[in-house]
């Protein structure tokens, strides 16, 4: 069963893709694209019902492997690959309707959409770490079309901002991939076992540590840039604002995770071979670096999908920065910060996209009384907001105290207050940007009322997970996260 | 001759179709030196084969020669042709360029030298240079301004990284080469198809130009 599954989960959305490319009606290529989305989350949701309690399973010679941290991954593509894929319906007919794209740029970006998609998931259950590499910079090539979907000059120079610095950063992590490979091939000499990550951890203590530092610093630079560490983060901001809504919400609220959890599997590697210090030292450092400049720049942005951008930079800081405190706490922490910040972040991008259709602008200096104009939008809009800057009774707000927490206990004191003070300058900015955006007065011309109901109903429902989550972890996910610090940790 | 003394020799060819890749001007003429170099590459893929009795690099040699050799810069060329063959201003004059790169050759080699351990220990030199590749490349792409430059940098990194492969995993499953390789045609062709776009609204390849998105 979770064999097939590993066989079906890639297969479904390459051969939507497909489809999708070579259906020229976009009325058609609309109920592949639900068809395609729709099958996606059922079996990505039936994966990860099967991988719960530690359990895990090999296709293809041992190529595809899926366990715990797999289960996080593709519980993300399939949650937010279905509501945004979803969403981008009603998007896409608003572009359409007023001109923006033509009938044909619609299968195109369905197609790419779900090329996206594959590459993310052959990138979640990879085990060849060859393969691994290949599928994160898969997703660069699958998404970069996504990021240069508009006709604007400003896609143009985003995308090609994208494809060169995360082809080049990325060439750091294959440098890392081959060191790993070789290091691993002289104590086993097998060139089959030695690519593998599972039987990589298994010979982790044996590995040469020295090699392996090496290897961790080419890989943490690598995967890092894709994820959007400061410094290799200044892709980021134009990626994320330039792609469509929902894209964005896919860049942002999953693919940033996928690089990270790659770097993820060397990371626990890494913590048998060298021990702990040295990795999480890197990855603390480079977590509260990112955090603290991403608090900045959200301050001083005025568009507000790049305020947006910049914030998922402070929160995958703010993950690398639970991976630094480590032990159980530490990266329980950084897991469930993951979920958390997927499902507000693609909320929130949605969100925008309303915004965009009903103003025409993404400045924030324009935006002004969402309140009235389309009261739902502005809602989910603060709700969004006051959540992500890591405020009660929302989700975030219980990911970060668990991460301070655990720092606090390993006895990380400044570390911690450091952290503090970033999350407090993010927290303002985000409060100023509400005040500004969702109350005011409306421009006196703009017509009243919310723009379609298909683009309400995934916000909604990402609604509630952001809010349900805030006040209950349910058994099933706590049990998924803990699976997930068992691979990492070893148990 | 003995196996690792061709070995080495072609390795440092590398570094230098590398600065003529870097240094040339004229686009076109850049596009050959990289086909020049890729022929290199194959060669030594060809010789580590024979002499290494490396066998799989037989097959990767041919790939390459198909790929790096013709393709890609066919395909560079290709896009020339809409966009123009000049390449403008460089950051630095080449005086200074050919500087940073002694000092990164230097570089890789002192960390080539670190591999004790591995079977590379008799091809140290091609070991060192396939690092200094990479490093060139991403001197390339820092210092020129030139978007098409700075694909050809990605190129070389490209070639660096392939060759740390032969070197250090050449027994390594098929599949491996093939998913690299197939990204890197696909990256070079989607950064070409970017760049074409770029020229299109900014009417020019020079990096400088893309300011619309600051901060």
């Amino acid at each position: 069963m979770g064999e097939n599954l590993l066989y079906l989960l890639p297969a479904v959305p390459l051969v939507t893709a497909l489809l999708s490319f070579v259906i020229r009606s976009y009325r058609i290529v609309e109920v592949v694209h639900v068809a395609g989305i729709s099958g996606l989350a059922l079996l990505s949701l039936g994966l990860v019902k099967s991988l719960l309690g530690g359990q895990t399973f090999f296709a293809l010679d041992g190529m595809l492997y899926a366990d715990g941290l797999t289960a996080i991954l593709i519980l993300l593509i399939g949650t937010v690959g279905f509501l945004s894929g979803f969403y981008s319906i009603g998007y896409m007919r608003h572009d359409l309707a007023h001109g923006e794209v033509k009938e044909r740029d619609l299968s195109t970006y369905y197609g790419f959409y779900h090329l996206f998609l594959f590459t993310m998931i052959l990138s979640a259950i990879s085990n060849n770490i060859a393969i691994l590499w290949a599928a994160v910079e898969a997703t660069t090539l699958g998404s970069a079309f996504l990021v240069g979907f508009y006709k604007h000059k400003t896609s143009a120079e985003a995308a090609w901002k994208y494809v060169l610095i995360c082809s080049v950063g990325l060439a750091f992590a294959l440098y890392g991939t081959i060191l790993t490979y070789s290091n691993a091939f002289s104590v086993v000499q097998d060139a089959h076992k030695a690519m593998l990550w599972t039987e990589l951890i298994k010979m982790a203590h044996q590995l040469d540590p020295q090699m392996m530092k090496l290897a961790f610093v080419f890989i943490l630079i690598g995967f890092g840039t894709k994820a959007g560490l400061v410094p290799m983060h200044t892709w980021l901001p134009d990626a994320h604002s330039e792609a469509p809504s929902p894209a964005s919400a896919l860049l942002s609220g999953v693919l940033l995770k996928c690089a990270l959890f790659a770097m993820v599997r060397y990371y626990a590697i890494a913590l048998q071979s060298v021990g702990s210090e040295f990795p999480q030292t890197l990855l603390l450092i480079f977590g509260l670096l990112s955090v603290g400049v991403a608090a900045f720049f959200i301050l001083v942005q005025n568009d507000i999908k790049r305020k947006l951008a910049y914030s998922s930079v402070e929160h995958i800081g703010i993950i690398a920065t639970g991976l630094g405190v480590g032990g159980p706490l530490g990266i329980f922490a950084a897991f469930l910060h993951t979920i958390n910040h997927s499902i507000t972040k693609s909320l929130l991008f949605c969100t925008t996209g309303n915004i965009t259709m009903k103003y025409g602008t993404r400045d924030a200096t324009k935006i002004r009384g969402m309140k009235k104009v389309a009261p739902l939008t502005g809602f989910l809009f603060a709700a969004g907001l006051i959540a992500v800057a890591g405020s009660p009774p929302f989700n975030i707000f219980i990911s970060e105290l668990m991460t301070l927490t655990a720092g606090l206990k390993s006895g990380l004191f400044w570390p911690m207050i450091l952290l503090l003070l970033f999350l407090v300058i993010a927290f303002a900015a985000l409060v100023i940007l509400i005040s500004e955006t969702v109350l005011g007065s409306p421009p006196e011309d703009l017509p009243r009322g919310e723009t379609n109901w298909m683009g309400l109903l995934p916000l909604g429902i990402l609604f509630v997970f952001m809010a349900g989550l805030g006040i209950y972890l349910p058994a099933p996910l706590n049990q998924l996260l803990q699976d997930a610090v068992g691979v990492v940790l070893g148990h | 001759m003995s196996g690792t003394a061709v070995v080495n020799f072609l390795a440092v060819l590398l570094i230098l179709t590398s600065m003529l890749v870097i240094e040339t001007r004229r686009l076109r003429l850049a596009a050959y030196m990289y086909s020049l170099q890729s022929l290199v590459l194959v060669l030594i893929f060809l010789s580590l084969a024979i002499f290494m009795h490396a066998e799989p690099l037989y097959i990767w040699s041919f790939t390459a020669l198909i790929t790096k050799v013709f393709l890609v810069p066919w395909l560079i060329i290709r896009t020339l042709k809409k966009i123009g063959d000049q390449e403008g201003e460089s950051a630095f004059k080449t005086s200074t360029t050919v500087l940073f790169a002694v000092f990164l050759v230097a570089l890789s080699f002192a960390v080539a030298n670190s591999f004790q351990t591995y079977a590379v220990v008799k091809v140290k030199i091609a070991m060192g240079v396939s690092i200094a590749l990479f490093l060139l490349g991403l001197l390339c792409i820092l210092t020129k301004k030139n978007a098409l430059k700075q694909i050809f940098g990605y190129c070389l990194m490209e070639n660096g990284s392939h060759l740390t492969l032969a070197l250090l995993a050449y027994n390594a499953p098929e599949t491996v080469e093939i998913g690299i390789l197939t990204d890197a045609i696909f990256a070079v062709v989607i950064m070409l198809v970017i760049a074409g776009r770029l020229f299109k609204s900014f009417g020019t390849l020079d990096t400088d130009n893309y300011t619309l998105l600051k901060g």
